[in-house]
C-alpha cells in the first residue's frame, strides 16, 4: 500500500481533473434545470470550437480572438440547435430530448473527422498562456491553467446557483423546467429564456472545450465522449443540485488519480465516474422509484 | 382477482378456420423471399469482401432486434447494448477455446450468461425510469469498456480470463465444421439470425407481447390491469440480452479474433441511432438498422468515401425519427410506397390494371 | 402536427447545409509544422527522381503488375503514410520505364482494426484486384488475421509489422523492427547509460505482453528492475500517467515510452507541465516518436533528455544517394504522405524499393508464384534507409532490421546520440533469429 508521500501529488492533480469534470457537469445541469434537455453534444460544440480555435491560431490569428470565436460558435450552435429542435421537442419525453442532442453529437463529430483528420502521426494541441507559470505544491507543479480550470468550475457553480435562485430570468428558468406551459400562461416569455438558456450552455460548452483542450487533449473523440464521465457526477447529483454535481465531480477526480499508485487498481481507474454514478443512482432508487416526471424538475 | 382478469381475456374465442388475410400471406412471403435470397443466392453472387460485409449484418440483425424490442415493445432504451454484445462475444470465446462444446451448445450458453447478467442488472434498474434507465445503461457500457479493454478478450490462454498477453501466435477462434468458409458460416448466421426473429416473433405475438404492448401505452393502466409490469420489463430486458448473447457467439466465429478497441462505447449511440431511424416498431426495422450500420460503411469504403459522412447521416437521421417520424424507415418506406401507389392510381389513364403498390 | 413536420424536416436540411458550408469553408488538416510534403529538398541534392527507373522520363505503358497494401487508418492510428508513400515509389517507377516497361498498380486498403474488415479486405485485394504481391501492411492486427490466408495462397509479405505474426511467422518480412524490438533498442540505450531502474510504458493494444518481454528480457539481464505499466488509449488523464512514470523510476531511473505519437507527446508534455521531466535520468521511447514533429513540439527542455530509438537512418543530416532520391520523390510524388521527412514516409520508401528489385528480377510473367518466389530471393538488398543489408530468405521467422540508432531532440530537430547498434541478443526472439539467418552485414 503506498504511502501519503506517494499519494500527495495525485491529490493535486485528481483535483485538476476533478475542475475538468465539474465545469462539464455543472454545464449539463443548468441546462437541464433550465429546459429538460440533458445536453449530450456538450463535449461535441466545446472539441469543435477548440479545433477552430487552433485552425485560426495555426492561420496566425490573436490568441484571443480565436478563444472569442470558439466560445461563440459553441454559443451559437447550440443556440441554434435549441430554436431549431427546441420547440419542436418540447412536449417530449426528456429521455427523447437527451437522445435527440444524440443525434447532434454524431452530427458534429462526424463533422470534426471530416475536416480535421487524424492521420498523419501527428497531434494539435492549443496552448493558453496560462500555461507558463504557476506554484509548486510538495513535489508537483501547478499551472495557472489549472488553476483557471478549478476556479472556472467554482465560479460557474456558485453564479449559476445565484443566478437561478435571484434573478428574474433565472427564476423564469426554473419555472419553466417546471412546467413550460404553465409557465407561458403567466406571462413569461418563453421561448426567449430558453433562448438564454441555451445560449448559456453553449457559451459555458466552448469555456469548457478550450480549457479541456489545454488540460486534457485537443481530440475530437477524447473531448466530445468526456462528456459521458462529467454526466457521471451530474446523475449522482440527480440532475438536481449544481452543487452536489461540483463536489461529485471533484470527489470523482480525486478518486480516479488516488486510484494510479495503487497497482491492482491502477488500470481499472478510468472507470471510477462509472461505477460511482451506477452505484450512486442504484443506491438512490432503493427506497423510491426515480422518475422524471414534470414536477420532478 | 387481477389473474382472473388475465385468464378471462384469454379464453376469448378466436373465429374458427379464419383464412390468413392477405397482409399475413405478403409478409410471410417476404420473409420467405429474404431468407431464400440469403441462403442461397447471395454467397454466391457476391465477393467474399461482401460476404463478410453480410455476415456482420447478420449478427448486427439480432443486436438491432434485441434494442429494438426493448425501445419499441417497453419503450426502454439502453445505451449499452454494444457493451451486451462483447460479454456474448467473450462468454463464447472463451467457450470455444476451452472446451469442444459444439457450436450451437455454445450459442446458447453465450446467450445464457449475457441473459444472467442482463437481468442481474436489469432488476435494480428497472426502479429507474425514462432518461435515468438510459443513462446508467451507459454508465454501465462504459465500466464494461474500460473492464474489457484491461482484462482483454481470450486468445487461447488459460486461467478464468483466457488471455495470454506473452503469445507470439495467437489461435483464432475456432467456427462450426460445418460452415468453416466465408460464404458456409454466413449461411450459418442467417440461420441463426432467423431463429432469432422467430423468438422475438413468438414473443409479441402472444402474452408477453400484449403485456408489452399495454407497458408502453401507459404503464399505470397496465397495472391496474393487473399485469406484472417488473416481470414483463425484466422478461423484455432478459429476451434481450439473450438475443444478443447469441450475436455475440455468432460475431466471435465470424471475425475468429477478438479485441477490445472493437466495442467503443461511442457505437452503443451509433447502433441507437440506427435503430431508430430503421424503426422500432417493425422486426424489418432491426434489418434495415443492420444494413445501415455494416452493409453501408463497407460500401463506402470500397468506393472511397469516408465513413465520417454515415456518421453525420445517423445523426441527421435520429434528429429527423425523432421530430417526424417516429416509426423509422421500416414504417415510413411502405407509408411512402402506398402514397405512390394511390397516386400512381389516379393518374394512370382509366383500362390500366393498376392495384399494386401497397 | 403538420407544422412540426415541416419544422422538422427544414431543420434537418438546415443543419445539412450548415454542415456543408463548414466543410466547403474551413481549410482541413495540419501538415503545416514539420517538413511538409510540398517543401523542396534541402540544397545539395538536386537529384532528380529520374534514378527511380531504368529508363528516364519513359512512362511505362505495358500490361500494369497489381499489387496490394493495408493499412490501418482510423481516429489516433493511421499509418497510412507508408502506404501513401510506397505509392509514390511507384508512380516514379512507372514515370521512368516501369518494370521493364509494365507499370505498377498499387490498391491501397484502409482498416479501422476491425478484425471482419481486414480479412474482406484481404480477399478483396486477391480475388477482385487479382494482385500478384502484398507491400506496405502496417496494421496493428492485420498480420494475427491474414497471415494463415497469405501463407496458404503463397504470398511473401514486405510490410512495417508491429503484431508478433509479422516477425514469427515464415511469410512476413518487415524493413522496421516494430514495437517489441524497437523498445529493446530504447531500453538498451538506458542502460547503456546506467541508469539504475527501468519503468516500461505501453498503450494497451493487443500484444503488450509479447512486446513487454523483450525489455524485460534486457532488464534481467542486466540486473536492472523494471516495472510494467499499460495505459489505455486514448490517454485522457496525462497528468497521473507522468507522475505514476517518474515516481516508478527514481532520480536515476529511466521511464521508456511506447506509444503513437499523439499519447507519447501527451505524456511528454504533461510531464513538463508538472515540471517532472528532470526528475528521472532519461526519458526513452520507441520509434514512432521519431519525427521532427514530436522534437519541434517538446522545446528545447528535452534536448539531450530524450533518447528514441530510430529504426531508420536519420534523414536529416544524410545526404547518400538513396537519401536524396527519398526526399525528391516525396517532394515531386508525396502529396498524400502527410506527415513529410520520418520513419513513416522512410519505411514506405524502403518497402517500395525491395518490391522494385525483387520483380526488375523476375523473367516471364508476373504471376503470384514467380513475384513471390523473387521476393523471397531478395539476399543482401541495400535500401540505403537502414543499418543492416535486407535479406528476406526462406525462414520460419523475420527480424532483418535488427540494428539501428538513438537519437534526441536538439532545438527542434532529431539529432543522432548513438549510431547504429545491434539489438542485443538477450532477446530469446532476436537470438532465435540470428541463428537461422545470421547477422546481416552493416550498410555501406
Amino acid at each position: 500500500m503506498p504511502s501519503w508521500q506517494d499519494f500527495q501529488p495525485f491529490v493535486v492533480s485528481g483535483l485538476a481533473l476533478g475542475g475538468v469534470y465539474a465545469l462539464s457537469g455543472v454545464g449539463l445541469i443548468v441546462l437541464y434545470r433550465a429546459t429538460g434537455v440533458v445536453y449530450l453534444a456538450f463535449g461535441a460544440v466545446g472539441a469543435m470550437g477548440a479545433l477552430i480555435a487552433w485552425s485560426l491560431i495555426n492561420a496566425n490569428v490573436q490568441g484571443w480572438v480565436a478563444w472569442l470565436v470558439c466560445v461563440a460558435f459553441a454559443g451559437v450552435v447550440t443556440l441554434g440547435y435549441g430554436l431549431l429542435f427546441g420547440p419542436a421537442l418540447a412536449k417530449r419525453d426528456p429521455l427523447v430530448k437527451a437522445v435527440a442532442t444524440l443525434g447532434l453529437t454524431l452530427v458534429l463529430f462526424g463533422v470534426m473527422d471530416l475536416l480535421w483528420t487524424t492521420g498523419g502521426g501527428q497531434s494539435r494541441a492549443i496552448t493558453l498562456p496560462t500555461d507558463n507559470g504557476g506554484f509548486t505544491i510538495g513535489q508537483v507543479q501547478v499551472t495557472w491553467t489549472q488553476v483557471v480550470g478549478l476556479g472556472a468550475g467554482v465560479a460557474i457553480t456558485v453564479v449559476t446557483a445565484a443566478f437561478l435562485r435571484y434573478t428574474k430570468l433565472g427564476t423564469a428558468m426554473r419555472a419553466m423546467a417546471n412546467d413550460r406551459e404553465i409557465t407561458a400562461t403567466l406571462g413569461v416569455p418563453v421561448r426567449r429564456v430558453e433562448a438564454a438558456a441555451w445560449l448559456g450552455c453553449g457559451l459555458l460548452g466552448g469555456l469548457a472545450g478550450l480549457l479541456l483542450a489545454d488540460l486534457v487533449a485537443l481530440d475530437a473523440a477524447t473531448l466530445t465522449f468526456l462528456v459521458i464521465s462529467s454526466l457521471a457526477a451530474a446523475l449522482i447529483a440527480r440532475l438536481r443540485s449544481i452543487a452536489l454535481t461540483f463536489v461529485a465531480a471533484i470527489v470523482i477526480g480525486l478518486i480516479h488519480d488516488l486510484l494510479t499508485p495503487i497497482q491492482s487498481l491502477s488500470n481499472y481507474r478510468d472507470m471510477t465516474p462509472f461505477v460511482l454514478a451506477a452505484v450512486a443512482l442504484l443506491v438512490l432508487s432503493r427506497r423510491r422509484v426515480i422518475s422524471l416526471s414534470r414536477e420532478e424538475a | 382477482m387481477a389473474g382472473t382478469a388475465v385468464r378471462t381475456a384469454r379464453v376469448r374465442p378466436r373465429p374458427p378456420l379464419q383464412k390468413p388475410g392477405p397482409g399475413t400471406l405478403t409478409r410471410a412471403a417476404a420473409v420467405a423471399a429474404v431468407l431464400l435470397i440469403s441462403l442461397f443466392a447471395l454467397p454466391e453472387l457476391l465477393s467474399l469482401y461482401y460476404v463478410d460485409a453480410m455476415t456482420q449484418v447478420a449478427v448486427y440483425a439480432m443486436v438491432a432486434l434485441g434494442l429494438g424490442l426493448l425501445v419499441g415493445r417497453v419503450g426502454l432504451v439502453s445505451l449499452g447494448q454494444v457493451a451486451v454484445l462483447a460479454i456474448g462475444a467473450w462468454t463464447a470465446a472463451r467457450l470455444l477455446f476451452a472446451t469442444t462444446l459444439p457450436y450451437p451448445v455454445v450459442l446458447l450458453a453465450a446467450g445464457a450468461v449475457t441473459m444472467a447478467l442482463g437481468t442481474l442488472i436489469g432488476l435494480p434498474a428497472l426502479r429507474l425510469r425514462g432518461l435515468y434507465l438510459a443513462l446508467i445503461t451507459l454508465m454501465l457500457a462504459g465500466a464494461i469498456t474500460v473492464v474489457l479493454a484491461t482484462a482483454n478478450f481470450p486468445n487461447g490462454g488459460h486461467g478464468f480470463l483466457g488471455y495470454d498477453a506473452s503469445s507470439v501466435h495467437i489461435p483464432p477462434i475456432r467456427r462450426p465444421g460445418i460452415a468453416a468458409s466465408d460464404p458456409a458460416y454466413f449461411r450459418y448466421a442467417v440461420i441463426v439470425t432467423a431463429l432469432m426473429f422467430l423468438l422475438a416473433g413468438v414473443h409479441i405475438r402472444t402474452r408477453p407481447g400484449r403485456a408489452w404492448a399495454a407497458i408502453r401505452q401507459s404503464e399505470p393502466a397496465a397495472l391496474a390491469a393487473g399485469i406484472n409490469v417488473t416481470l414483463y420489463k425484466l422478461w423484455a430486458f432478459a429476451l434481450a440480452s439473450f438475443i444478443t448473447g447469441v450475436a455475440g457467439g455468432v460475431l466471435a466465429g465470424a471475425v475468429t479474433y477478438l479485441y477490445s478497441i472493437n466495442f467503443p462505447t461511442q457505437d452503443s449511440i451509433t447502433l441507437l441511432a440506427v435503430v431508430l431511424m430503421g424503426g422500432v416498431y417493425s422486426l424489418w426495422g432491426a434489418v434495415v438498422a443492420a444494413l445501415l450500420l455494416q452493409l453501408l460503411p463497407a460500401v463506402l469504403h470500397n468506393w472511397g468515401v469516408s465513413a465520417d459522412w454515415l456518421t453525420i447521416l445517423f445523426g441527421l437521421g435520429v434528429l429527423q425519427v425523432l421530430t417526424t417520424a417516429p416509426g423509422g424507415l421500416a414504417d415510413q418506406v411502405p407509408k411512402d410506397l402506398a402514397r405512390l401507389g394511390r397516386l400512381l392510381r389516379r393518374h394512370l389513364p382509366s383500362g390500366a390494371v393498376s392495384e399494386g403498390g401497397g | 402536427m403538420r407544422e412540426h413536420r415541416f419544422g422538422g424536416r427544414a431543420a434537418a436540411a438546415l443543419v445539412a447545409v450548415i454542415g456543408m458550408l463548414i466543410a466547403a469553408g474551413c481549410s482541413s488538416n495540419s501538415s503545416s509544422t514539420s517538413g511538409s510534403a510540398a517543401a523542396p529538398a534541402p540544397s545539395g541534392t538536386t537529384a532528380s527522381t529520374s534514378q527511380c527507373g531504368s529508363k528516364p522520363g519513359v512512362q511505362a505503358t505495358g500490361t500494369p503488375i497489381p499489387l496490394g497494401g493495408i493499412v490501418t487508418n482510423q481516429p489516433g492510428t493511421s499509418f497510412a503514410d507508408i502506404a501513401n508513400m510506397a505509392n509514390a515509389y511507384f508512380t516514379c517507377v512507372n514515370a521512368n520505364g516501369g518494370i521493364n516497361g509494365h507499370p505498377i498498380k498499387y490498391y491501397i486498403e484502409t482498416e479501422q482494426t476491425n478484425p471482419a474488415q481486414i480479412a474482406g479486405e484481404a480477399k478483396q485485394l486477391v480475388q477482385t484486384d487479382h494482385v500478384v504481391g502484398i507491400v506496405g501492411n502496417t496494421s496493428i492486427i492485420e498480420c494475427s488475421v491474414d497471415h494463415s490466408y497469405w501463407e496458404k495462397l503463397g504470398f511473401a509479405i514486405v510490410d512495417s509489422g508491429i503484431a508478433p505474426e509479422c516477425y514469427s511467422t515464415p511469410n512476413s518480412a518487415a524493413v522496421n523492427m516494430g514495437p517489441r524490438y524497437s523498445s529493446d533498442g530504447a531500453v538498451q540505450y538506458a542502460l547503456s547509460q546506467h541508469v539504475s531502474k527501468v519503468v516500461f510504458d505501453q498503450s494497451n493494444v493487443p500484444g503488450t505482453g509479447y512486446i513487454a518481454a523483450g525489455p524485460s528480457a534486457l532488464a534481467a539481464a542486466a540486473h536492472v528492475p523494471i516495472v510494467q505499466l499499460t495505459e489505455n488509449v486514448p490517454i485522457s488523464d496525462a497528468n497521473s500517467v507522468a507522475i505514476k512514470e517518474v515516481d516508478d523510476a527514481g532520480p536515476n531511473g529511466a521511464v521508456i515510452l511506447n506509444f503513437t505519437p499523439p499519447e507519447a507527446l501527451v505524456i511528454l508534455q504533461a510531464a513538463q507541465k508538472l515540471g517532472l521531466e528532470n526528475r528521472v535520468k532519461l526519458w526513452g521511447c520507441s520509434t514512432p516518436c521519431n519525427t521532427d514533429f514530436i522534437a519541434h513540439e517538446l522545446g528545447p527542455k528535452w534536448n539531450h533528455k530524450l533518447f528514441v530509438n530510430a529504426e531508420l537512418t536519420p534523414p536529416d543530416f544524410t545526404t547518400t544517394p538513396a537519401m536524396n532520391l527519398y526526399k525528391a520523390i516525396l517532394a515531386r510524388y508525396g502529396h498524400s504522405v502527410s506527415s513529410g521527412v520520418g520513419s513513416f514516409s522512410q519505411m514506405g520508401f524502403a518497402e517500395a524499393e525491395i518490391l522494385v528489385h525483387a520483380l526488375e528480377s523476375v523473367k516471364g510473367a508476373y504471376t503470384v508464384q514467380s513475384v513471390n518466389a523473387a521476393i523471397k530471393g531478395v539476399q543482401g538488398f541495400n535500401t540505403g534507409m537502414l543499418c543492416q543489408l535486407w535479406t528476406y530468405g526462406k525462414y520460419p521467422m523475420h527480424i532483418p532490421n535488427n540494428m539501428d540508432y538513438t537519437v534526441t531532440p536538439d532545438n527542434g530537430q532529431m539529432a543522432t546520440a548513438q549510431g547504429c547498434t545491434k539489438i542485443s541478443s538477450v532477446d530469446p526472439q532476436i537470438a532465435a533469429y540470428r541463428k537461422v539467418a545470421g547477422v546481416a552485414p552493416a550498410a555501406p
